[in-house]
């Protein structure tokens, strides 16, 4: 008799999970149920195509329901699932009974709400579905004045794009510098100065108190430093995990709220694995869980989910998170920890610093790269990085994240090779310069310490 | 999930709340000019003059240890599967880029 797996959510993780399953096991069936009209869109581009640098919508489509359906998945849009039984092997969905022999979760995440009065007023929006994000460009046309709320990433990418279209935004976030959650203040600064150059007003150190309405929408966000008018306003709080139906069905949650998934996103209940926003995973420095990633996370995940409920033994690593993004016309990354986190979680480091050049310093266009290494005292094992510059950050974020993961230490990169051709390199790598920087200085402390 | 994972949740979002608070304030000090004064929560006062200089008091490894002892590391993970400074290898027949097997293929 065929096996019958099924797919719960059509995000990245999603996508991945019913691909890989049916690639490894053609005779599976298998069945995906996503709530969403559409399936396998970019959600990452919707700021962008909101600032117009991306020219529309349909350009953040990456392949249609009907090639899901060449590919031999049974595609269920629109289709809500709402209920698990795990004795049964069932779920629920529009009161009709599905069965299955193997599940994976991947329902993805749900926004974290304000808990303020006028919370739910017409004008405020969520980025997250892009049926919603194209009536709200229609919608933006008229806007004149926009409050981003909310210090991680989308909400940087947001403003900048609102402010590319002329729209007039404040950022407000209660945090002390941008990004503070994510990022170090020296690191942040330049990220803040650049989306300032756009026209961005950023108010850190700013409480959300409320929203003020007019004829049922919103025509004022109410601060701990006063009122903002605007004709809309953005949320972008934290990424919740959607664990609702897991959780009913008594899979075990972690320390984040997020669903227990093995190294082969096994949950604890037999044969359900879960895959990207929903789960947690641990961090490879300390081995402590986390949530929130990124889609090429969820998308790893996703296939290594598939694939082992599809019969195969795939197996995925605790994440090391190499994370970058444009802030304006300005790059910051980095991956694993920086300083406010180490320092916050009490982990002893030595810094390393350097600045230099993303091309031959005489070929236009060359741009400065900050890089800092921090590292374990003692051993000079790589364990974060934090960089900022105008081109080149994410590759060398990934390049960081990559050999911090494999042991790599100060030496290692102070003696790294590199290219050097002037219009995409130049003779002395950045990260080598933070390196030798870095021995440097370790050099002198031990001279002082004897 | 059941009232004791509950805490446990609880207690880890409270904890690195102001964890984190507090070295924000750290990097406040030591870059005054590129930051400002947070929008403070109100009430934490165990959590900001308790808990946070305990918690600092204690060395890292100890915290660690601690830590794994707690169940609050992640289980089902194989842990050190690379040790440090280990060169780099291919994982063994990743050929559809579904993630290294960690068994030969059947």
């Amino acid at each position: 008799m065929t096996e019958r797996v099924l797919v719960i959510g059509g995000g990245g993780a999603g996508t991945a999970a019913s691909t890989i399953a049916k690639r490894v096991n053609p005779d599976l069936q298998v069945t995906v149920f996503t709530e969403f009209e559409d399936i396998a869109y970019s959600p990452c581009g919707i700021p962008y195509v909101h600032g117009r640098e991306i020219p529309q919508f349909e350009d953040l489509f990456l392949s249609t329901v009907e090639r899901y359906v060449e590919e031999g998945l049974d595609m269920r849009m629109e289709t809500v699932i709402t209920d698990i039984d795990l004795d049964r092997r069932t779920v629920t969905a529009r009161n009709m009974h599905e069965g299955f022999d193997k599940l994976i979760l991947c329902t993805g995440f749900v926004w974290e709400q304000p808990d303020v009065p006028g919370a739910n007023l017409e004008g405020l929006h969520y980025v997250k579905n892009i049926r919603r994000a194209m009536e709200f460009d229609k919608e933006l046309d008229s806007v004149k004045k926009a409050v981003v709320i909310g210090g991680m990433w989308l909400g940087v990418e947001m403003s900048g794009g609102f402010a590319r279209r002329g729209i007039e935004v404040d950022f407000i976030d209660e945090g002390p510098w941008l990004l503070s959650e994510l990022a170090d203040p020296d690191v942040a600064e330049a990220a803040q100065e650049a989306l300032e150059k756009l026209g961005v007003r950023v108010r850190m150190g700013t409480r959300l108190e409320g929203f003020e309405e007019a004829d049922g929408r919103v025509r004022a966000v109410n601060t701990s430093e006063g009122e903002l008018p605007c004709d809309v306003a953005v949320i972008c709080l934290h990424k919740l995990p959607n664990t609702a139906l897991a959780e009913a069905a008594g899979i075990k949650l972690g320390t984040t709220g997020g669903i227990v998934v093995d190294d082969h996103m096994r949950t604890s209940a037999d044969g359900v694995w879960a895959a990207g926003d929903v789960i947690e995973v641990p961090h490879g420095l300390s081995m402590l869980p986390i949530r929130g990633l990124t889609g090429s996370h969820a998308y790893s995940q996703g296939r290594v989910a598939g694939a082992n409920a599809a019969g195969d033994d795939r197996s995925y690593d605790p994440v090391w998170i190499p994370w970058g993004f444009m802030s304006g016309d300005y790059t910051i990354g980095g991956f694993s920890i920086g300083e406010t986190l180490a320092d916050a979680m009490g982990i002893p480091y030595v810094v390393a610093r350097g600045v230099g050049v993303s091309r031959a310093r005489y070929f236009p266009g060359a741009a400065k790269t900050h890089v800092k290494l921090l590292a374990e005292p003692g051993s000079l094992r790589l364990i974060g990085a934090q960089l900022h510059g105008g081109e080149g950050i994410k590759e060398r974020c990934d390049f960081l994240a990559f050999v911090g993961k494999r042991g790599a230490t100060l030496h290692d990169l102070a003696w790294m090779e590199n290219i050097y051709s002037p219009p995409i390199g130049a003779l002395f790598e950045p990260i080598q310069i933070a390196a030798q920087n870095g021995l440097a200085e370790q050099r002198e402390r031990e001279k002082v310490a004897t | 999930m059941s009232a004791a994972a509950k805490r446990q949740q609880q207690l880890r979002e409270r904890s690195e709340y102001y964890l984190r608070l507090a070295a924000m304030e750290d990097q406040r000090r030591r870059h005054p000019g590129a930051t400002t004064r947070p929008a403070l929560p109100r009430g934490g006062l165990f959590w900001r003059f308790v808990f946070v200089p305990l918690y600092r008091r204690v060395p890292w490894h100890v915290k660690e240890r601690a830590m794994h002892a707690l169940g609050m590391t992640a289980s089902g993970w194989p842990e050190g599967r690379r040790s440090f400074g280990e060169p780099w290898r291919p994982p063994p027949a990743a050929g559809d880029g579904a993630g290294p097997r960690t068994t030969p293929p059947p």
